[in-house]
């Protein structure tokens, strides 16, 4: 077993511009190295040896199969041989072999288009080969992406027994390239069970100490610090510090808190010996880590120091609308809610999408994926499946919540494991196999009993939130009572946060919005950290706000005063507005307006498809005639279209209340051909069709012709939708056209995008859309 | 100010009939989306200064401080551009995964401003080029600048875009990726090339001829230029 925790371990330094002096050229893939220079490279990791190094790194930084295919190598043959080299040179000495790992060289999803389970197998294809050729631990380094060092992680240690260490690339505003804060680095890497955390490449030490500072306050895992040689020169690239300098530099990083060190690009072996020297007659630092609560998307690290809000919105139970977009599989619905309840203040986010009818395995974590695309906010995993559980958290990017676990003994045994394992925080339900308690005492009980079996896993109590469960007062009126009790025990006696869905409380009563909110004051008052509620019910944000600043969590009654100051300064409310027509409030992109006139002509006895037919397709032509002579704009296109979707949602509504069938003029696919990954194109052209009351199949960016012409085939789709912006594209939209073209029943098929052009679509045989309104009309003439 | 928002009318088109009463409005709402994101972004650049030279068959190759070609250009754009020049600037700048993220997030609000955050990316990204070539400017106050170009470009391929960025050194420096199919990931990212002379350049490559959107472009269909707007 190695220890990193005690004295100083010197790693290694650069590894490419060394190999630069011994014949690497440009064009040429460093790692090729280690079976055409092998003596080169085993020279290299002994002048690092004799330098100091007690581990060096293989030269495998980019030997997975994606980065080596242009050279006919593959993992298998590149890093038993590089482990080898190593080996050969720390052999005689107590130095050890790492394996190293770099970043795949691509974006990963939502980013990207390489997605985490092919990354995850890019990973652990040379985890293997390091372990089976006897590398003594693996090295993650210079992510700058937490769910590419995430899979990496995991394919290391669920398929290797080696130690591992993770580092990342910091930018000198404190975040990685892709927005990733050390914070969530910390609190993610440390759950998912890494080592040893910190930082390489970077910037140079001088910056790094600070941003070690800032791990040790997240972290009690050992500390690394690897940076470059100073800062480059932006003309030429070179580094400014002499080895002298930095190692006295890196004396600051060992002051912050690290004990692992080494350089990164611009050192070589004789920064590793001045390293080496300044470190004699130093010592490491003593840390005492303060225990924090935490949960973290990579750019939103939240600290559970005070009152979170839980957005409970995302849960079918009761919700018409939602309940259809999972049947549907309209994800896009979804996402509607979560950027909803992050503007009205919401901080995480409980995730249900438990239906019947649903499989929550694959649709609990393709949902975590889509909400992570587009709100930074942390998610609370929300079901009773423990398969779909482990999916959305190995698929989640950060630091998640669970919700939930309870008392009985076969829910502590499948979750707990489950939680320990993704690094997560969990709600713990205070019930078990005998249901919910009547009394607080039995609730506390149980809440102690999932403290000592979540604490004996390694589940510490900052990762621990109870909910002491709030039922319905009008059917069990003594029980809210009890409620409180067991809360006001479990935050100050247990000292765990607590979690409460507030909501239950009111059902059934009049005035429900009163009863709720002044229960979860109530509760707020008893020790409630985390209540779950609807964030768009300003009344309960409000009373939050307030209670912030009665016990002192908004220092200043600063968040207090910029909430309300933004609100009187707000413009009054347009009552003018109320009274529009269905038709001018669509032409002036009034959302709230067409909804209300859609309602008031829909209880008037109006149905939605004359409705559709005669109001809303009308006013939208209206708007694609004013677009098209220049008298209004893509962005006012593009507001009509989202009034439409306004009153869309009225009438399915509507619809689903008196079980008539939904609006559907006719169906059609549209994607982003191979290759592509430009999208908003596309997804206006989409907008503005699924307003015209059309099913628009969106198969995404970067969709190869064979998922086009399956989905053609399945779904038998007359029409077909395809976007290019790029020259280098177009041959992928040329294919897609092609194999479109040899089924049996060739669809319609329009194109557009950026450099596509009307003579280009004539040589395809194809229609041609310029931009959304001809789409638009295209769609009309083909589907009707 | 003004300027940075008729650029992004631009890009929404309104270069059409920007008179009107709904440009007005829209023209309120690109102000806000500028200043917002001046808030949130900041765009990375990058640069890197290589010496030339002309291969006879009329290529031209970046050579770096080893001697070793790291870039050939082909083709008559990158020729001309660079005939009198002895030094040129690769140059980059990139608004991030940052600008895409909050894309995203804009496009589940409310696509009507995700196509005003769009505009008012690309206006970022171009003003962070204007910058860089300043800044070249004034470091070598006897030096001429070329007007900057791009692959895609005239006839500088795409294809391009991988080496080029290799030789910035642009996804150590600054997080950016070529896809396989050679598009840039962030995408707003632009690239571009500076010749440097000591003469001033008489090759101007502003102007439709060069542009690679001349096909499909909607200010020129109106009969209008977009750098006489």
């Amino acid at each position: 077993m190695i220890r990193f925790d005690q004295g100083f371990t010197l790693l290694d330094g650069a590894m490419g511009t060394l190999l630069q002096q011994n014949g690497l050229t440009p064009g040429m893939q460093p790692e090729e190295m280690n079976l055409t220079a092998g003596e080169a490279v085993t020279a290299i990791h002994r002048t690092y040896v004799e330098a100091g190094s007690r581990i060096v790194y293989t030269n495998t930084f980019g030997a997975n199969a994606r980065k080596l295919a242009p050279t006919g190598l593959s993992p298998e043959q590149v890093i038993p041989a590089a482990v080898r080299l190593a080996k050969a040179a720390t052999k005689g000495t107590d130095a050890l072999v790492a394996l190293d790992i770099g970043p795949l060289g691509e974006l990963l999803e939502p980013m990207g288009t390489l997605t985490f389970e092919e990354a995850y197998a890019l990973f652990a294809q040379m985890a293997k080969a390091g372990a089976e050729a006897g590398a003594d631990l693996a090295v993650i380094e210079t992510m700058t992406d937490l769910y590419e060092a995430k899979a990496a992680l995991l394919a290391v240690k669920e398929n290797t027994a080696l130690p591992v260490l993770v580092t990342m690339s910091f930018e000198a505003t404190g975040r990685t390239f892709t927005g990733c804060t050390l914070a969530s680095m910390a609190h993610t890497l440390e759950g998912l069970g890494a080592d040893a955390i910190g930082i390489n490449c970077s910037l140079g030490p001088v910056q790094a100490a600070p941003f070690i500072r800032e791990l040790a306050r997240h972290t009690s895992l050992p500390l690394i610090a690897k940076p470059n040689a100073g800062l480059p020169d932006p003309a030429d690239g070179s580094y400014d510090l002499t080895p002298a300098q930095y190692a006295q530099a890196m004396l600051s990083c060992a002051e912050a808190g690290a004990t692992l060190l080494g350089g990164c690009c611009g050192t070589s072996p004789d920064y590793l010996r001045a390293l080496r020297d300044v470190l004699v007659d130093q010592q490491p630092v003593d840390r005492t880590n303060t225990k924090s609560s935490f949960v973290a998307s990579p750019t939103r690290p939240l600290p559970i120091d005070g009152v979170r809000v839980i957005g409970e919105r995302i849960n079918p139970t009761g919700k018409k609308r939602l309940k259809q977009a999972l049947l549907e599989d309209d994800l896009d619905y979804i996402a509607s809610l979560a950027v909803e309840q992050m503007d009205a203040g919401a901080d995480l986010l409980d995730v249900n999408v438990g239906l019947p009818g649903v499989d929550e395995v694959s649709m609990l974590p393709r949902v975590v994926k889509k909400l992570q695309s587009v709100v930074p906010l942390p998610l609370q995993l929300d079901t009773t499946n423990p398969a779909a559980l482990e999916a959305a958290l190995r698929v989640y990017n950060g630091k998640a919540a669970v919700n939930s676990v309870n008392g009985s003994e076969e829910s502590l045994a499948t979750v707990l494991p489950i939680v320990k394992k993704y690094g997560a925080s969990v709600v713990g339900l205070c019930m078990d196999e005998k249901g919910l308690p009547a009394t607080a005492e039995e609730r506390i009980a149980i809440a102690k009993r999932i403290q000592t079996a979540a604490n004996a896993i390694g589940i510490p109590d900052e990762d621990l939130w109870i909910d002491c469960l709030a039922l319905t007062v009008s059917a069990q009126q003594d029980q809210a009572a009890e409620t409180l009790k067991a809360l006001r025990t479990v935050r100050y006696e247990l000292g765990l946060n607590t979690v409460l869905g507030v909501s239950n409380i009111s059902f059934g009563l009049p005035n429900r919005p009163l009863i709720t909110h002044t229960f979860m004051v109530q509760a707020l008052c008893c020790g409630l950290t985390l209540p779950i509620i609807n964030p768009n019910q300003k009344e309960l944000m409000d009373a939050i706000a307030a209670h912030r600043v009665l016990c002192g969590e908004d220092a200043q009654c600063s968040e207090y005063v910029a909430r309300f100051a933004q609100e009187t300064s707000a413009p009054a409310v347009q009552t003018a507005g109320q009274n529009l027509s269905l038709e001018e409030s669509i032409y002036r992109g009034l959302k709230k307006e067409a909804a209300g006139a859609a309602a008031r002509l829909l209880e008037s006895g109006e149905n939605g498809m004359s409705l559709v037919e005669s109001r809303l397709i009308p006013s939208l032509d209206k708007v694609g005639t004013d677009y098209e002579s220049g008298r209004l704009f893509l962005p006012q296109l593009l507001g009509a279209a989202g009034a439409a979707q306004a009153v869309f949602e009225q009438i399915r509504t509507a619809m689903s209340a008196d079980g008539s069938t939904p609006v559907e003029k006719g169906r059609l696919i549209i994607a982003t051909v191979k290759g592509d990954i430009h999208d908003i194109g596309k997804n206006i052209v989409k907008t503005v069709l699924e307003n015209y009351g059309y099913r628009v199949i969106d198969l995404g960016r970067d969709v190869p012709p064979e998922i086009i012409v399956q989905t053609v085939q399945e779904q038998h789709i007359r029409l077909v939708g395809l976007s290019a912006l790029m020259t280098t594209t177009l041959p992928a939209m040329e294919e897609t056209v092609q194999q479109l073209n040899a089924l049996p029943q060739p669809p319609a098929i329009m194109v557009g995008g950026a450099v596509v052009t009307l003579d280009y679509a004539e040589k395809l045989g194809v229609y041609y859309a310029a931009d959304a309104r001809q789409a638009a009309e295209l769609t009309k003439t083909i589907l009707g | 100010m003004t300027n940075r928002a008729e650029e992004a009318l631009r890009y929404l088109g309104a270069g059409r009939a920007a008179d009107g009463s709904a440009a007005a409005e829209l023209r309120i709402a690109v102000q806000r989306m500028l200043e917002q994101l001046d808030h949130v972004i900041t765009p990375n650049r990058l640069y890197r200064l290589f010496t030339l030279c002309h291969d006879p068959d009329g290529s031209v190759l970046l050579m770096d401080s080893a001697d070793q070609a790291v870039l050939t250009l082909t083709g008559k754009l990158a020729q001309i551009m660079l005939h009198d020049c002895h030094q040129a600037a690769l140059m980059l700048s990139t608004l991030g995964v940052t600008f895409d993220s909050l894309l995203r997030t804009q496009q589940a609000r409310s696509m009507a401003d995700a196509a005003i955050l769009n505009a008012c990316g690309n206006v970022l990204v171009e003003e962070a080029c204007d910058q860089t070539e300043r800044e070249l400017a004034a470091q070598m106050p006897d030096l001429y600048l070329t007007d900057r170009f791009s692959p895609g470009y005239g006839d500088l391929p795409l294809t391009l875009q991988p080496t080029l960025l290799r030789a910035l050194d642009a996804n150590r420096l600054a997080g950016v990726y070529a896809t396989e199919s050679c598009l840039m990931n962030p995408t707003k990212t632009v690239t571009a090339i500076v010749g440097l002379s000591h003469r001033p350049q008489q090759a101007k490559i502003r102007g439709c001829a060069y542009c690679s959107l001349k096909e499909t472009c909607t200010i020129r269909k109106d009969g209008k230029r977009c750098d006489s707007l």
